[in-house]
């Protein structure tokens, strides 16, 4: 009641939503307030966290690449994988056993498992190029169910172990996170934490980048609709299977940090169970936008942690139910009650209610194409009086 | 020659199973095109439902059928408070939904029953005695409850194609697979049909679940999980759409699987195939017939509009 | 001569697209009335509206009866069959049970003598009852749209644009088929139709639609005088 009366009572009328021209400097004030904030919290969290809660974030990174590898799949080219978890895999696979066993610098192996996987999530676009929808959705899954097996194989036979050991990244020199003793198990956290941060920040430019240049309205069309984007001139071939190789590769990267943060992994690390977390953590976040994946893969990550941590001691729960599973539970329905409370995920959900207050409206094409530009100098004044 | 029907025997018996699974899939997809990636866990819920009513005293027969029907119940119940207001929001927000029922009903499982969280023994249908099978010329010996369980999901099957092909509410579940627009003009009720193919789903999942945790004398959490991927593989090797690609497909996977599993040792002593790569070599013979027939064997290629 | 079916001030369209705007129509029992209309004036929307197929204000009244608020399967059980734009066809059913599907809504499903009826009116569906019905061309799936929607044995037949795809010689069959439904049988039917020439032939009445709502209305003979709507609509 008190809202509404203030609110007419203020005598703004129309100001509310109010129009900002994209770029313009009002609207880079707003962007460069938002990065300020975001970098200021991941330098304290870098400056001042545990090494667990280090960890936690770093955990958080590698399921927030994972998520925006599959986001510029699914969300932008429409076409689902649910065997991301295989090029996390095989990227891990790849690190773990070239530093170890054939003595690579790890930041070779990065390398080595980039490649690996762009030329698999390349080779899985092929048959991506006949298939559609749920028989892509499967084929993708048959790729992660086989994964474990390959997997189990290849330490049989190769590292004649059940496991394979992490590559034990440690900090260079120049970071000066050297310390000897009780301080080294820090250091290196905070390293690995800048680790998963940079290479999230990378992945995420490459996919914005990707998203706002010419291929990416590409992709986008489509997905949108394939046959008039191919009649509209866009080569399908070359899009699918680039993009399932560029989104493989980016999964990669998440692979590579798991095996750098890991002491053993073995085959059941990386399971179709992996693919579901990174499809759910993309569709809390909103997929099809830029931001979604990764805020969806913390919001994820730390309501999972919180429940796992929380939910066993909820003492008014009914009988037995507070020794079952019952995280695992509360999560999925969370996802699902998601569905309805904000189908667009979680930046969905902020962009709408923030379209209430602001609307960031789009630069014209170009000048020449309005004619009317000349008189568009000061258009809000004008109307307003 | 003897091996070779034995291996055909074993597969045929596993097949049948993801073949239930199978169909169940396809039950739902034909509906509503959407693949239900809850399918499994629907299903060991169910069976985890028979576990429990069978451990109260109830034959175990009855106490299958009563959880089939109870599984009628709650598949109409998901479709119409879950997957039907999802559907409206986009046919994303329905993948996600059976995504997280994936991950919800798997836990709720073992919430309910606790017991079944940690694997329970599960009884079996038919006579598993060691000496109960048959030997057949040659020397291969088929056991009883392969039988058992090959002879009902081939049951299942015809009255499930009895259903389809001969009643009117088959008819109803025909026309709105096939023109959803038209069924409703032609006065079918398309919710209450989307509803009742949801429950039909869950109840043949519910059967197969029973028969798969007969076979393995046991249940537990994880043991829809495989079962879900080979019957979905098996679906869309037969085409997703179509209920007899649905059986084909899953009694090939299980032969091939069984075949695999057991035949190269005998030529080569590859290190690399055996047992636990045989689901490898099973998907990749799904993955050439899907490049030869991106729509599966059976399936029909729908023309997409534009 | 008593009305049929009766439409006051429908208001009709998809989401926060509004189309039909205070729409009126009326078709009399044992009448055909056409509805004539150039492209985007709402002539699918008002079929779907009258058959409960999309949200409806106003009212809609057949047989004395308000159905505004009934819905699909309930109106099409109280006698109202459409045959939708672009025939509707069950592809993947056989041409047989396209015809079962059709009835539907008839308790106990199709009697094997309406079945018999209808082949014998279309006989090549007859040569044809147990092919896929996607295999027809345009033409005789346009006849099994038709005998299709006769199996519900409806007292008032909704065709939207049946002569859209189909040859000249066809639709004339077509045409006079609807008119000899009409004059042997009684049957009302409600056309709309681009192409206006043959349908205001069997007409007895003729409503003009533009931009959803209706801007001319009469007899077929008050309407062909009428030289604004013939030029427009009829092209003479």
């Amino acid at each position: 009641m008190t809202t509404t009366m203030q609110s007419t009572s203020a005598g703004a009328p129309k100001a509310w939503p109010r129009p900002i021209p994209d770029s313009s400097p009002l609207h880079w004030v707003f962007r460069v307030i938002g990065v300020a904030v975001i970098a200021a919290i991941a330098i304290y969290i870098g400056l001042n966290a545990t090494p667990s809660t280090l960890g936690n974030v770093t955990e958080a990174c590698i399921l927030a690449i994972a998520a925006v590898a599959l986001n510029l799949l699914l969300g932008f080219n429409g076409q689902i994988s649910i065997g991301h978890s295989t090029f996390v895999g095989l990227a891990a696979f790849a690190a773990g056993y070239t530093v170890n066993f054939w003595h690579w610098n790890a930041y070779w192996s990065l390398v080595l498992g980039i490649v690996l996987c762009f030329l698999l999530g390349f080779a899985l676009g092929l048959p991506a190029l006949r298939l559609k929808g749920p028989y892509l959705a499967l084929v993708t899954l048959a790729v992660a169910f086989v994964w474990p097996t390959v997997a189990k194989k290849f330490l049989e036979q190769k590292v004649k172990k059940n496991s394979l050991k992490g590559t034990h990244l440690s900090p260079p020199t120049w970071t000066g996170l050297v310390s000897k003793g009780k301080d080294a198990r820090l250091d290196k956290a905070i390293f690995l934490y800048w680790c998963g941060i940079i290479l999230l920040l990378v992945a995420y430019v490459v996919v914005r980048n990707l998203r706002k240049s010419r291929i990416g309205r590409s992709l986008v069309a489509v997905r949108d609709n394939e046959t008039a984007a191919a009649v509209m001139g866009v080569n399908l071939k070359f899009t699918k299977t680039i993009t399932f190789g560029i989104s493989a590769a980016i999964a990669g990267t998440a692979g590579w940090l798991s095996a750098a943060r890991l002491d053993v992994f073995n085959d059941t690390s990386f399971t179709i169970l992996n693919s579901i977390k990174y499809l759910l953590a993309l569709f809390l976040g909103g997929a099809a936008t830029l931001l979604g994946p990764i805020v969806g893969a913390f919001a994820y990550f730390f309501l999972d942690d919180y429940l796992r941590s929380h939910a066993p001691h909820w003492t008014w729960l009914p009988g037995q139910l507070s020794k079952g599973p019952i995280a695992s539970f509360l999560l999925g329905a969370i996802v699902i009650a998601f569905v309805f409370i904000a189908p667009f995920g979680l930046v969905g959900f902020v962009k709408d209610q923030a379209r209430r207050v602001f609307i960031v409206t789009p630069r014209p094409l170009r000048p020449a194409l309005t004619p009317s530009a000349l008189d568009d100098e000061r258009p809000e004044e004008s109307k307003g009086e | 020659m003897a091996h070779l029907l034995q291996y055909v025997l074993n597969g045929l018996a596993n097949g049948s199973m993801y073949a239930l699974v199978a169909l169940g899939i396809v039950v739902i997809y034909r509906g509503t095109n959407h693949l239900n990636f809850a399918q499994g866990e629907m299903a060991l819920l169910a069976t985890a439902g028979a576990w429990w009513i069978n451990d109260k005293g109830v034959p175990l027969a009855a106490a299958i059928l009563l959880a089939a029907a109870i599984a009628f119940i709650g598949g109409g119940v998901i479709e119409f408070g879950l997957i039907r207001p999802a559907g409206r929001k986009s046919p994303f927000a329905v993948v996600v939904v059976t995504i997280g029922l994936f991950q919800g009903l798997n836990s709720f499982t073992s919430l309910l029953f606790p017991k079944v969280g940690n694997g329970v023994k599960f009884g079996t249908l038919f006579p598993n005695k060691p000496a109960d099978f048959f030997r057949l010329p040659g020397g291969a010996i088929w056991r009883y409850e392969r039988i058992g369980v090959l002879v009902t999901v081939l049951v299942i099957t015809g009255l499930l194609f009895a259903l389809f092909q001969k009643t009117k509410v088959g008819l109803a579940m025909r026309m709105v697979a096939n023109n959803p627009e038209s069924a409703k003009l032609a006065g079918v009720p398309t919710n209450r049909i989307l509803m009742m193919s949801w429950g039909l789903s869950a109840a043949i999942g519910a059967i197969g679940g029973a028969l798969i945790g007969g076979i393995n004398a046991n249940i537990n959490v994880s043991t829809m999980f495989g079962v879900f991927l080979l019957a979905s593989a098996a679906a869309t090797l037969g085409g997703l759409d179509s209920p007899l690609g649905a059986v084909v497909g899953g009694l090939s996977l299980g032969v091939i699987e069984s075949l695999v599993s057991n035949y190269p040792k005998n030529w080569v002593a590859s290190t690399y195939i055996g047992a636990d790569t045989a689901i490898a070599v099973a998907f990749l013979i799904i993955l050439v017939v899907l490049l030869v027939r991106p729509s599966g064997l059976f399936g029909s290629s729908r023309v997409e509009r534009v | 001569m008593s009305v049929l079916l009766e439409v006051t001030d429908l208001v009709a369209g998809y989401g926060a697209v509004q189309v039909l705007r205070g729409l009126d129509l009326s078709v009399n029992e044992g009448e055909v009335s056409v509805i004539l209309g150039a492209n985007g004036a709402g002539k699918t929307t008002t079929m779907r509206a009258i058959s409960g197929m999309i949200q409806r204000n106003g009212a809609v009244r057949f047989g004395g009866e308000d159905i505004t608020h009934t819905s699909p399967n309930d109106i099409v059980k109280l006698g109202i069959a459409q045959v939708p734009q672009g025939r509707g066809t069950f592809t993947d059913l056989s041409v047989s049970d396209n015809m079962r599907a059709g009835a539907y809504v008839r308790k106990g499903g199709a009697a094997q003598a309406d079945l018999d009826e209808w082949y014998e009116i279309f006989p090549r569906l007859q040569e044809r009852r147990d092919q896929k019905a996607g295999s027809l061309s345009g033409g005789e799936q346009q006849m099994l749209a038709i005998a299709r929607a006769m199996m519900s044995r409806p007292k008032l037949l909704l065709c939207d644009e049946p002569s859209l795809g189909l040859a000249p010689i066809i639709t004339q069959e077509l045409f006079a088929i609807l008119g000899r439904l009409n004059a042997e049988r009684g049957l009302s039917i409600l056309v709309v139709e681009q192409n206006a020439n043959l349908a205001v032939k069997i007409a007895h009445s003729v409503f003009v639609l533009e931009t959803g709502s209706i801007v001319a209305s009469g007899t077929a003979e008050d309407i062909a005088k009428d030289d604004s709507v013939r030029k427009a609509y009829l092209g003479y």
